[in-house]
């Protein structure tokens, strides 16, 4: 009975679907649906329920929104007699109350909570008038998250023991939705009415019942079948032009030949006779193939000449202006001048495309429809197009950037190829053996004569340097090294002043001088001997302190080895530099205790002393003279100052960069300064120019020891740790409109690096373009 | 190939330009096999000079390159084509050096000198040790020279009897010799001539003229005379009057001294070599450290003319068969200038081959082609000046032989390194047509190659 019931409403139901009534409470298919989505919004309940209760719910605010709905409910409602009482309070019965929980708590519930008052509306039937939402908090749960069953990918057999099926997020039990018994029991307890369909008749407002034969129509219909009895789908076919009486007759003639398809044609005798006869007299010619001759003929008669002008045509390479137009998709059927309904635009398609701007729209034209090509007319912008085209040639002709291609060789200065700078050193010519140690110093006398050079073993040794013999050995010391060698420059007479441990030695080489000169050089030696009385005075400025440099006769055994003269500082001069006209000398004692006596100038004839720099910033290394102005280049360890010697003040303080500078040597010409440093830079500085060097060369791999220009040629040197000695052309322009040019020559590589060091030395000959270096094996060279 | 060359004929003209070796009847081009060597070639002309037994063994001048391979490769080095006529000089053969003896010294060698008699020869050295030395062909020192106070620098024979030196401590001396007894002989100081003010690096000598000539640091050039009589007397100043050193020397009367006859200045830079025109004497040609090749005119000691070259010479040579002077650069080559005023270029030839300075110079006796030169490298060189390639810009002469010194060839031997045996600078070479070719180097030898 159930079962039918069941079947009957949903049959019934089929109606309003078309009729767009989505609540369908009663279908049993769709029950399932909503019981499975409710378990899933579960959570969207805002009421707080039993949760035996809250199973399967409806959205409370559906059901006002759709009317259709509201309305059959609102009839299922009242045509429930037997259970209108009990709506109004389910908890009287539990049965009922099973049966309202489908579809009738969530109307009763929030009657409870007054989320609406009832009223009475015109048919009688109670109206509900819904409160306005407050816009809260909790009236939206649109955020809210989908309950969801939480116990996991487990089969849910699992809980068939207990009521629920599992847990929500909030831990809740979630119930097993009702079916089966239950539903079959709800079922049979309401009792619709015959020919009920829940609808109402919209033109008498009243309950639209239905008998079963309409019903069976509309069920007909709704399955494409023909409503109603008496109609014959398959009639009789009616034959109009065949069957029986309404043979067709064979249409082709049965008749005999004619004759005249036998006889030959007069006519046709008459004209084939006439050819004959024309052909006999001559007037028709057969036709005969033309031989060469007559073409050549013929060609001649021709009056005019013929030129193939195209016969030796060759395909040629593009210009290179050329520019293929670039390629255009082929038409469509927007472009076709009678396109397809679809293409066409529509009035609303067509204003809003004339509405546009021009630049704006998608496509330049609007699809027009001519039945035949005939009808299309002449195209209105072609002026226009043609003129803004030449324009466009006319105003902005188009041109190829070529990539650009620059030869990185290119970027690269200008140097001249070092073949053209010669001569320079590039070989190796004599050795100077005999030094035990490493050589420290090595000094040329300005005759180019001779050079001279002291060493670790604590000898100076004088060398014949074309033939690289010993001339002149001078034992200074056992223990201490000696640490300078420089010739006074002024060619006669030959005085050497060598440096060892703190005291600075005249040495007058005796080999190769002559007595006079010898003679000569002893007097200026010892000539400051008789201004002495003036030496305590001078340094009387320090009271009582003992005078920081002292000149004395050289002890017997020193005195036998030629030497004239000795000069004793506090501490061990390390540089030893004379002043162009050999009457002063500067030394630099980096190991000095007080930096006033670090850097001393003296004077020769007078035998005297000075210290010309009280305070000086950072501890000094280096000194130079300027060759002909009275300047005088002092280098700490990272700083290069120039004094002015006769105003007595800082002229400039060079920049060099260097962590700690090495050695110095100046341009002949006294405008560009070379700093060789420890840190492996040799820098390059045109005094003209920024106090920061002008070029910097890092091309050792290991400090720097000695740097040098050349006299008289356009070379300098330098030596390094790394046991080479680099060879440069530097060209000085002295009008100073030109920067100087550096050239890298040649590395000479000979020396041995021992302990870390390589070449300590290197001096020019004062002519040639050859160079001495000293090495910390022992060695000196001469490269040629 | 080989099959083919073996078949393959050269046309060659056969010339020579000695007198001796000429064919005697007149041949035009011949047909040789390109296959041919040296040997072949020397055995036909041999022939054809109808020398019978007594073959003259020959050298072939293709071009100006002496033939050391078969002609086939000669031809295929150079790009001659074989179809044309081969001009072929040919010349005495020129034999390999080999070193006869070594006479071993106290200290460098800086110079040396052979006077030579079919009788007898002596060869004189001069050391850095401030010796003069002369020595026997049995490597016997036969007498010693001391007074010098400084290296002896150059030291030549004037005659038999006489010789001088000059040395560092700015002096020449003259020395009587005399081979006292057999195996010993006496050098004494005869006179010290002083006038230079710094080391004399050279002297040249004329005998017949009795005229010296001098190179010193000084940067001058000086004529002395070898007689004591002409010269005049010396400067007071130079002479050491209070020298320690004078009670040094073992000669208990002090030798006489004398002047210069004239000091020629012009060099900007130490003088390094002299030499006498070998044709007139009293022209000189001098080189120094300021590129320059000077030509003296003795008899009004004047600069006649100068040429520059791009480098310091150190050595000169006369070559008068040819009309240049050889002057050894500091860097690593000979270049031959023509002195005479008409000449254009300053450079005529170019002989490369040393890899140093090249310090001394000397003519073959024999013939007017080769040289010998020595130079720092530690070898000496022979040069032939008819073999000659030119290249782009000058002539180039390449060296014949290589003399090695006698320690670096068993060095080489032995597989020791370069180093090990120290320096081998040769600083002096002579040649002698009897004695040969006579070397001294920094191995304190002198060392004596001929070709046998």
């Amino acid at each position: 009975m159930a079962q039918q019931r069941a079947g009957q409403k949903r049959k019934v139901v089929e109606i309003p679907l078309a009729e767009q009534v989505e609540d369908d409470v009663l279908g049993n298919g769709d029950f399932d649906e909503e019981l499975a989505e409710d378990e899933g919004s579960d959570g969207d309940e805002e009421f707080d329920e039993d949760e035996e209760e809250d199973g399967d719910e409806e959205d409370s605010d559906e059901e006002p929104l759709s009317e259709d709905g509201e309305d059959v409910r609102q009839q299922l409602r009242d045509l429930k007699t037997s259970s209108s009482v009990e709506i109004v309070d389910p908890d009287k019965d539990p049965d009922t109350d099973l049966a309202t929980n489908g579809t009738y708590t969530p109307e009763k519930r929030p009657a409870d909570l007054s989320n609406y008052d009832i009223s009475v509306d015109a048919n009688g039937n109670p109206r509900y008038i819904y409160k306005d939402i407050e816009p809260n908090y909790d009236t939206d749960d649109s955020d809210a998250p989908i309950t969801k069953n939480t116990i996991g990918n487990i089969p849910l057999s699992y809980y068939d023991a207990y009521p629920h099926i599992g847990y929500d997020v909030n831990g809740r039990c979630i119930q097993r939705p009702a079916k089966g018994a239950a539903l079959d029991s709800l079922l049979d307890s309401i009792d619709i009415p015959a020919g009920w369909t829940g609808l109402t008749d919209p033109a008498t407002g009243k309950p639209l019942n239905l008998s079963r034969e309409e019903l069976e129509v509309l069920k007909k219909l709704s399955r494409n079948e023909t409503p109603g009895d008496g109609y014959d789908p398959y009639p009789d076919m009616v034959e109009y032009f065949t069957g029986k009486g309404m043979e067709e007759v064979m249409p082709l003639s049965a008749a005999p030949e004619p004759k005249r398809r036998f006889v030959p044609s007069m006519h046709e005798h008459k004209r084939v006779m006439k050819i004959v006869k024309a052909i006999k007299e001559g007037r028709i010619k057969p036709y005969k193939e033309p031989t060469a001759e007559d073409l050549e003929k013929e060609e001649q008669e021709q009056e005019y000449a013929q030129y193939d002008v195209w016969a030796n045509e060759v395909p040629r390479p593009d210009h290179a202006m050329n520019m293929p137009a670039p390629k255009l998709p082929p038409p469509g059927y927007e472009e076709s001048y009678h396109p397809p309904p679809e293409y066409l635009p529509d009035k609303h398609q067509q204003e809003e495309w004339e509405k546009q701007d021009e630049e704006d729209r998608t496509r330049d034209f609007l699809p027009k429809d001519h039945s035949a090509l005939r009808k299309v007319p002449g195209y209105a912008k072609f002026v226009k197009e043609k003129f803004e085209r030449c324009l466009d040639l006319y105003l902005a002709p188009r041109v190829r950037r070529s990539k650009l291609n620059i030869d990185p060789e290119s970027l690269l200065p200008k140097l001249p190829d070092p073949a053209e700078l010669r001569p320079f050193p590039d070989h190796r010519s004599v050795e100077y053996v005999g030094h035990k140690g490493r050589v420290r110093t090595i000094a040329i006398d300005p005759t180019g004569d001779y050079l001279a050079s002291g060493g670790d073993d604590g000898t100076v040794r004088i060398w014949e340097l074309s033939t690289g013999h010993l001339k002149q050995k001078v034992r200074l010391s056992t223990t201490d090294p000696v640490n300078i060698v420089a010739w006074r420059p002024v060619i006669s007479p030959p005085i050497l002043a060598a440096c060892c441990a703190d005291n600075v030695h005249f040495i007058v080489p005796t080999d190769s001088t002559s007595p006079t000169a010898q003679a000569e050089a002893h007097t200026l030696l010892t000539a400051g001997f008789s201004a002495a009385p003036t030496i305590p005075t001078k340094s009387a400025t320090g009271v009582d302190k003992p005078s920081p440099s002292s000149w004395h006769t050289p002890i017997p055994a020193h005195a036998s080895q030629s030497i004239s003269l000795t000069l004793s500082l506090r501490s061990t001069p390390k540089t030893l530099t004379w002043h162009r006209r050999g009457t002063y000398f500067a030394t630099v004692c980096p190991s000095s205790g007080s930096p006033s006596t670090a850097i001393a100038i003296h004077a020769l004839p007078t035998h005297t002393s000075q210290h010309p720099f009280k305070r000086l910033k950072g501890l000094p290394q280096t000194a130079l003279f300027h060759p002909s102005q009275p300047k005088f280049f002092l280098a700490t360890r990272q700083r290069v100052r120039i004094y002015d010697l006769q105003a007595g003040k800082l002229v400039r303080e060079l920049l060099p960069g260097a962590r700690w500078i090495s050695s110095l040597s100046l341009h002949p010409g006294g405008n560009n300064l070379l700093i060789g440093s420890y840190d492996r830079k040799l820098l390059w500085h045109d005094l003209e120019l920024a106090p920061t060097p002008y070029k910097t060369l890092r091309y050792h791999t290991r400090a720097i020891r000695d740097v040098a220009f050349h006299p008289t040629l356009q070379l300098f040197a330098d030596a390094s740790d790394d046991g080479s000695v680099q060879i440069f052309h530097g060209k000085v322009v002295e009008d100073g409109f030109e920067n100087a040019t550096i050239v890298p020559l040649k590395v000479l590589k000979g020396h041995r690096v021992r302990g870390e060091l390589g070449v300590l030395g290197v001096v020019w000959h004062p002519r040639e373009a050859r160079c001495v270096s000293a090495g910390a094996d022992g060695v000196v060279r001469m490269w040629a | 190939m080989s099959s083919a060359s073996a078949t393959a004929q050269v046309k060659i003209q056969l010339q020579t330009k000695s007198p001796e070796l000429q064919i005697p009847k007149e041949i035009g081009p011949i047909l040789v096999r390109t296959g041919f060597k040296r040997l072949q070639l020397s055995q036909l002309v041999n022939t054809l000079l109808e020398n019978g037994e007594n073959h003259i063994p020959l050298q072939f001048l293709i071009n100006g390159q002496y033939l050391k391979t078969t002609i086939d490769d000669f031809l295929t080095q150079n790009g001659i084509s074989a179809e044309t006529t081969l001009s072929v000089e040919y010349v005495k053969a020129l034999i390999p050096p080999q070193t006869i003896a070594s006479y071993e010294h106290d200290d460098w060698v800086s110079s040396v000198d052979v006077f030579s008699s079919p009788q007898q020869s002596r060869i004189l050295s001069g050391s850095f040790d401030g010796l003069i030395r002369v020595w026997g062909m049995s490597s016997d020192l036969l007498a010693t020279g001391t007074g010098h106070s400084s290296a002896v620098k150059s030291a030549k024979f004037i005659s038999p009897t006489q010789v001088v030196s000059s040395s560092g401590d700015r002096t020449l001396r003259l020395w009587k010799y005399e081979d006292s007894d057999i195996g010993t002989a006496s050098l004494t100081p005869t006179l010290e001539l002083y006038g230079h003010n710094a080391s004399v690096d050279n002297v040249a000598v004329h005998a017949p003229s009795s005229r010296m000539l001098s190179a010193s640091a000084d940067h001058t050039v000086g004529i002395w005379s070898t007689r004591k009589s002409d010269a005049p007397a010396a400067q007071e100043e130079l002479i050491p009057v209070s020298n320690k050193r004078r009670k040094i020397t073992p000669t208990a009367k002090p030798t006489a001294t004398r002047g210069p006859l004239t000091l020629m200045s012009g060099h900007a830079s130490q003088v390094a070599e002299v030499c006498f025109d070998e044709t007139y004497a009293t022209i000189a040609y001098s080189v120094s450290w300021d590129h320059t090749l000077k030509t003296w005119d003795l008899a009004t000691s004047k600069c006649v003319d100068t040429r520059t070259t791009p480098q310091s010479l150190w050595s000169v040579c006369h070559l008068p068969e040819k009309s240049l002077v050889a002057a050894g650069t500091a860097l690593k080559h000979i270049t031959l200038i023509d002195p005479r005023v008409s000449a254009q270029t300053v450079s005529a030839m170019t002989l490369r081959g040393h890899t140093n300075a090249i310090v001394s110079m000397a003519r073959d006796p024999n013939s007017s082609h080769q040289i010998l030169s020595g130079s720092y490298d530690g070898t000496c060189r022979i040069w032939d000046l008819r073999s000659v390639r030119n290249d782009a810009s000058e002539r180039i002469g390449e060296s014949v032989f290589i003399i090695e010194r006698d320690a670096v060839r068993q060095a080489k031997k032995l597989g020791t390194r370069r180093e090990d045996i120290g320096g081998v600078k040769v600083f002096g070479v002579a040649w002698d047509a009897e004695v040969g070719m006579v070397s001294g180097a920094e191995d304190k030898r002198v060392q004596i190659d001929r070709q046998t």
